[in-house]
């Protein structure tokens, strides 16, 4: 759910949209298990199963862009300023938009349901060739690598409480029906929080409605769409009620996906050099006029000379399509770009770094006081508030401050596994992971997150990690990023119901070998 | 008859089957607004696209009883204020607008606003109004709006970019938007005298969403601003399967080019028989009286007059027949859903 809950103009989970083929949900990534022949990358993209399951929308283009290269160099831990973070951006910007030349493996699927694949730009070779949906295909290089394809339709790996997510944004078009012309009433001005504020009738459980936003709804009330109250909600046992259920909402749906198993050799000349690949996925409609057979004596860009000029940057297909999508981290749209369709920007999305500062510090002030009322040590400064606030930020230099420590801590992984060769290499932080929005696979690790992403990571309650102190300690444990997943931390707290935030497993076991998706339902 | 495959069609067919699923679920259950704004929205939609104007009077009417049961719902009121629009009642439409707080203030306010300033004439009000719209947010409709404004006041070369602009923003997913675009700039190539330009235009609203009568009937208006009139009748006789678009057409031809009375009436018969409103009572009591059937034409025309409605073109109609069968002048109806004294 890079963006499950990314809502651009085509985002499905929010249900006044129709689910669209160039919905992206996730894109996944890691160094496969796999190494016999040579190290290998694993990276799928997702999507909506338009028109279904293992049935591709013959209007769209997916793009898998990808670079491997050395590690960039960020900021020294000393330097927490807004100035060395700039930098840093400013740095990664140069790389992406400059020096970076990403290959890609792009794929249309024609009327008979087979896709034409395209790998262009790998130092190997360009090449194209065409396969089957639904099926397990090796593709052979021109320069003699294997390449493992599927394209079809699998369960979707993504297991998560989505309802309890907007339920904690107090995003209204999942719980009621909002009006078209009423575009503000989506992320209602309610402190963003974990923990249901007493009073907050607009987003509290209901037992009386207990499937209000999980496929029931009710109009949108009238009356003022605001919290007024100062104190989180308590019941009777004088235990918080948590705004998760760890129920997974995902459970049983299918996805349409593009998975590859690709040898790092054919990504890059330096293997052993150029070991963090990154990755992002796209996806494109095809533009009305392209759709018809046009006048050969006229083509349409004689009339449109605009827009023949915006395109001249971009190569002959995609210039007949229109980019609608794209997927690189979890939450990195969804909880940071506020769903905006001009901030779907992939890898480019530079000039969004302050908006991501102010965004992480109003989502500090809902979550920071959440987490610090259930006695856990949270890494945004929010004054010892005892209750989540609503506050925005008009610029990034405001809301800094704030953030500072969330931004730069590094992030504790649990326990050595994710490194298993024991090597001297630095935790990941967050400016790091969201800017730029990538899936960076860092073929060192074993991909999982955010040093990739792994099927079985449960990225949505990692997210809300970035919340706690990970500069502190629990029961003599580092907080580390599955801290929120434990159990036995949420069997312990005052909340109910006591549960992780979101499931820890998906619905359905994942495969040993490729395409590693579970078998659609 | 209508081909079932095009693209109009089995368009025209899906908003039926949600129409009727919406009414099966009103006869079922508990209405909410929800349910009774889609209802009204699939009825504008059928509306529009069909051409048929007299449907919005009903629609309107489902309109004006949601709001009574449930309030002025921001997405009534928009499509209240869009009914008024359509029929061109700004003041009504500027009434819809302002029934709810903010609903002017949001994009489709906004843009109706900016509409209803060009159709008063302030055309710089209307100018800002869509330039701010498209700061925000660079919709293809907006784009054909500015675009369309932007020709009319003089200035073609930016209203072809904008037009290009437009077109270049709808995706296969939205064919007949931008067949619907390609014929307002077609209809500028018209109004450029660039007769070749806009029958491509033509070609590929044809080819992006075929089937649709407004393609046709533009094809029609470019012979006969071709001066081929013969072309065009056959054109419409040719292509007409049996669709009422056509026929007011033929109606207004064999009428009042050729002067064919009897081959008039003919057409305004089906007509009349496919759409029994006043619109076409008034055209058969036309041809009737171009016919020479003095006394079968103002029984026509005193049924068109008998709906209540306020339309200049058949008030002038019916003034005219009066006349030559030498009977007094019909007195014009109070109020009706196409217009009021004070709109």
């Amino acid at each position: 759910m890079a963006d499950h809950n990314d809502p651009n103009a085509v985002n499905s989970i929010f249900s006044d949209i129709d689910v669209s083929a160039a919905d992206l949900y996730d894109i996944f990534g890691f160094a496969s298990d796999d190494a016999e022949g040579g190290e290998k990358v694993y990276i799928a993209l997702t999507f909506a199963p338009m028109p279904e399951a293992g049935v591709f929308d013959t209007d769209m283009l997916y793009r898998h862009r990808m670079s491997a290269h050395a590690r960039a160099v960020p900021p020294s831990k000393q330097d927490w300023s807004l100035d060395g973070l700039l930098k840093y951006f400013d740095a990664a910007k140069d790389t992406y938009l400059g020096d970076l030349k990403p290959s890609e493996i792009r794929v249309n699927v024609g009327q008979d349901q087979r896709a034409s694949v395209n790998f262009t730009g790998f130092p190997g070779a360009s090449f194209s060739t065409e396969i089957a949906l639904n099926e397990v295909t090796t593709v052979q290089t021109p320069d003699g690598h294997s390449i493992k394809a599927y394209l079809g339709g699998r369960d979707d790996a993504f297991f998560n409480d989505l309802p309890g997510f907007f339920r904690s944004i107090n995003y209204a078009p999942q719980f009621y029906h909002v009006p078209h012309s009423m575009t503000e009433a989506r992320e209602l001005p309610i402190p963003k929080t974990l923990l249901e504020l007493e009073g907050n009738d607009l987003f509290n459980f209901d037992p009386a409605n207990p499937n209000l936003g999980r496929g029931e709804k009710k109009p949108l009330p009238t009356g003022p769409l605001t919290w007024n109250g100062d104190r989180f909600a308590k019941d009777a046992d004088g235990n918080y009620r948590f705004v998760y259920s760890g129920k997974d909402a995902q459970a049983g749906r299918n996805i349409n996906t593009i998975a590859l198993e690709i040898p790092l050799a054919y990504i890059t000349r330096s293997p052993e050099k150029e070991r963090i690949v990154s990755t992002w996925g796209e996806s494109w409609v095809l533009k009305a006029a392209n759709k018809i057979e046009t006048s050969p004596g006229h083509p349409p860009w004689l009339e449109k000379p605009l827009a023949a000029v915006r395109g001249a940057r971009q190569d002959e297909e995609l210039q007949r399509y229109k980019l609608v999508d794209t997927d690189g981290q979890p939450f990195a749209d969804a909880a940071l770009s506020e769903r905006e369709d001009s901030r779907q920007l992939g890898a480019s999305n530079f000039w969004l770094a302050p908006t991501f500062i102010k965004r992480l510090a109003h989502l500090g002030w809902g979550f920071g006081p959440s987490i610090s009322a259930l006695g856990l040590p949270s890494s945004f400064d929010h004054d010892d508030s005892p209750v989540s606030v609503h506050r925005t930020y008009p610029s990034a230099i405001a809301a800094f401050p704030r953030t500072r420590k969330t931004i730069f801590q590094e992030l504790n992984m649990p326990d050595d596994s994710w490194n298993p060769k024991g090597l001297n290499i630095p935790l990941r932080r967050p400016f790091e992971i969201f800017v730029p929005n990538v899936c960076a696979i860092d073929m060192y690790k074993t991909g999982t997150w955010p040093f990739g992403r792994r099927l079985e990571d449960q990225v949505a309650t990692r997210f809300l990690a970035l919340f706690l102190d990970h500069g502190a300690q629990l029961d003599g444990k580092k907080i580390n990023v599955e801290t929120l997943n434990d159990p036995a931390l949420w069997e312990s707290a005052p909340i109910a119901p006591k549960t992780p935030p979101n499931p820890i497993a998906n619905d359905k076991e994942f495969l040993p070998e490729f395409p590693y998706l579970a078998e659609p339902w | 008859m209508v081909i079932a495959t095009s693209a109009y069609a089995s368009e025209l067919e899906r908003i039926d089957e949600e129409i009727a699923a919406l009414e099966a679920e009103t006869a079922a259950g508990p209405v909410d607004v929800v349910k009774a704004t889609a209802a009204a929205s699939r009825g504008y939609q059928r509306a529009t696209l069909t051409g048929d104007l007299t449907a919005l009077c009903g629609v309107e009417r489902a309109i004006d009883a949601a709001m009574a049961r449930f309030g002025p719902w921001p997405d009534l009121c928009v499509l209240k204020g869009n009914v008024a629009s359509t029929l061109h009642r700004v003041a009504d439409a500027r009434r819809a607008l302002e029934l709810a707080p903010g609903v002017a203030e949001h994009m489709p306010g906004r843009a109706m606003l900016a509409d209803l300033h060009r159709e008063e004439g302030r055309y710089e009000d209307a100018l800002r109004g869509y330039r701010d719209i498209l700061s925000d947010e660079p919709t293809w409709d907006t784009l054909a709006r500015l675009a369309d404004l932007t020709f009319k006041l003089g200035d073609s070369d930016a209203a072809e970019d904008l037009y290009a602009a437009a077109v270049d923003e709808l995706s296969a997913k939205q064919m007949r938007s931008y067949a619907w675009v390609e014929l307002q700039w077609g209809r500028m190539d018209v109004s450029r005298g660039r007769h070749d330009r806009a029958m491509e235009h033509y070609a590929r609203a044809n080819a992006a969403y075929a089937g649709y009568w407004l393609v046709d009937e533009h094809v029609a208006r470019l012979l006969v601003a071709r001066g081929d009139l013969e072309g065009a009748a056959a054109y419409l006789e040719s292509v007409g399967r049996g669709e009422v678009h056509y026929l007011h057409h033929l109606v207004d031809f064999y009428a009042d080019v050729r002067e064919d009375g009897p081959e008039a009436v003919r057409w305004a018969r089906k007509d009349l028989a496919l759409r029994p409103n006043a619109f076409t009572r008034a055209a058969l009591a036309w041809a009737l009286y171009r016919a020479g059937r003095r006394d079968e034409s103002l029984d026509a025309i005193a049924a068109a007059l008998e709906s209540g409605l306020r339309d200049p073109g058949i008030l002038a109609k019916a003034a005219t027949i009066h006349r030559a069968a030498g009977a007094a002048t019909p007195r014009a109806p109070a109020r009706s859903c196409f217009g009021s004294p004070r709109a």
